[in-house]
């Protein structure tokens, strides 16, 4: 248990599941983000891109500039629907 | 002879041709402008349906709700397929609609009925009764992972010999009035048959071979919540107010609004959207209200002036059009490849025959 590295807390991957996804080819970031959820939970990436792209980076020789990032989706931070659906003068 | 095909578009229709055309024996070649799932197939909401108003298309939603059960063993992939129905809710001033589509669809053998709300809170105990007056409600439904389902499809081609091209932009080569094969990287790909399953942009890719498609295009924005346990079974379309909602195998309530049409190819995602999405979503679903936007995307999609499809040759000989689904792809066009690759080996598909 103890060479079990959780690199993702929120879609529960281990470094070993990127790794095998990267052997079967999904050895891009956006690719390898869709096969394996990663960067998509409720983190937002925040937590494991950096794991990610430090091991896509070992696993293909590309440098970190090389393989990018992904989009940095909306909103930066969970935003509840009710604050969403106010409107003006509202009071919660 | 083996015939070659070039598909342009790594997305569901393109896909799924590729892989009927492959194991039928021909030889083929999927070119895929950005990353597989860049386009529609990989922003929609995954919600399956047969509620049509044309029999063709209708016959098409049918038989892919076939193809996913069929292809996720045959691919060895987990499309987190999910049949627990569909249901398009309506106010009053739009019930005909719903009632009109629903004697349709049932002529053309669909399971669908029209019920009325506590029929739908039967389904989804929190949903507001009030906000609707009607509803039509097709068992058979339900909602794919689109994910995947393209996965699953490029694995499946793959280990039919296709070879799927990502990263790869191409340009169609027409030499007098026959295609030639399609250009990528400078280097040659020669075809007999070019398919343009190229969605939203398949009007471009059309003029290349020297013809005018005109599909209109549209933007749709979706979002996600955090998750939940499973708790929403059906996918719930308002034609009333454009809004649908639907529980992803992962927990999300997954919402969006229906798509309005655009001159400018973008996938930016908006603030007016969230705003918009989130008042309706609470008036129909009011417990919802505490939950949290997680992320929000936008993808674009092509369809054709009546709404049907494009499938079928042009004037260029080789030159086969496979787009303008819409934002129903997913319903449709694992059936629409399957059909456009009988109709390209043996010449005809009775599938298209109103559509061709």
């Amino acid at each position: 248990m103890k060479d079990r590295k959780v690199v993702c807390r929120c879609e529960d991957l281990t470094e070993e599941e990127i790794i095998h996804a990267i052997e079967l080819g999904y050895d891009d970031l956006e690719s390898l983000k869709r096969f394996t959820g990663a960067t998509t939970g409720p983190c937002q990436g925040k937590g494991c891109l950096m794991h990610i792209l430090r091991i896509l980076s070992q696993r293909t020789g590309k440098s970190v500039d090389e393989i990018g990032v992904t989009t940095q989706r909306q909103p930066v931070n969970p935003v509840p629907l009710y604050i969403l659906a106010a409107k003006k003068g509202d009071r919660e | 002879m083996t015939i070659k095909i070039a598909v342009v578009g790594g997305g569901v229709a393109g896909l799924s041709a590729a892989y009927f055309l492959a194991k039928n024996g021909a030889e083929v070649n999927v070119f895929e402008q950005k990353y597989l799932l860049y386009g529609a197939s990989g922003r929609n909401s995954g919600g399956l349906t047969a509620q049509f108003r044309n029999e063709a298309l209708i016959k098409l939603a049918l038989r892919s709700l076939e193809l996913y059960n069929k292809l996720q063993s045959e691919t060895g992939f987990n499309f987190l397929l999910r049949r627990d129905g569909y249901v398009k809710i309506a106010n009053e001033e739009m019930a005909n609609v719903l009632e009109e589509e629903v004697e349709i669809q049932r002529g053309a053998g669909v399971n669908v009925k029209i019920v009325d709300p506590d029929f739908v809170k039967s389904l989804f105990p929190d949903i507001n009764v009030n906000a609707f007056s009607i509803a039509s409600y097709f068992a058979d439904g339900g909602v794919v992972f689109p994910w995947p389902v393209v996965w699953g499809l490029a694995k499946g081609c793959r280990e039919l010999g296709v070879n799927v091209y990502d990263y790869t932009p191409v340009k169609v080569e027409v030499k007098g009035n026959e295609v030639v094969g399609v250009k990528a990287n400078d280097e040659l790909h020669k075809a007999d048959y070019v398919i343009n399953a190229a969605g939203a942009w398949s009007n471009e890719i059309s003029r290349q071979a020297g013809i005018e498609l005109n599909n209109k295009v549209f933007k749709e924005e979706i979002c996600v919540t955090e998750s939940l346990k499973p708790y929403l079974d059906p996918y719930i379309l308002d034609v009333s107010t454009n809004v649908y909602i639907s529980q992803s195998m992962r927990g999300e309530i997954v919402g969006g609004i229906v798509g309005s049409e655009t001159t400018d190819i973008n996938v930016k995602s908006s603030l007016d959207f969230l705003t918009n999405y989130a008042k309706r979503v609470v008036e129909l679903v009011p417990k919802l209200r505490g939950m949290s936007i997680l992320r929000q995307w936008a993808g674009v999609y092509d369809l054709e002036k009546d709404g049907l499809p494009v499938i079928g040759p042009t004037k260029v000989k080789g030159f086969i059009q496979l787009n303008g689904f819409g934002r129903n792809g997913m319903s449709t066009a694992p059936a629409a490849g399957e059909a456009l690759a009988e109709y390209i080996l043996k010449g005809r598909s009775k599938i298209l025959e109103s559509l061709i």
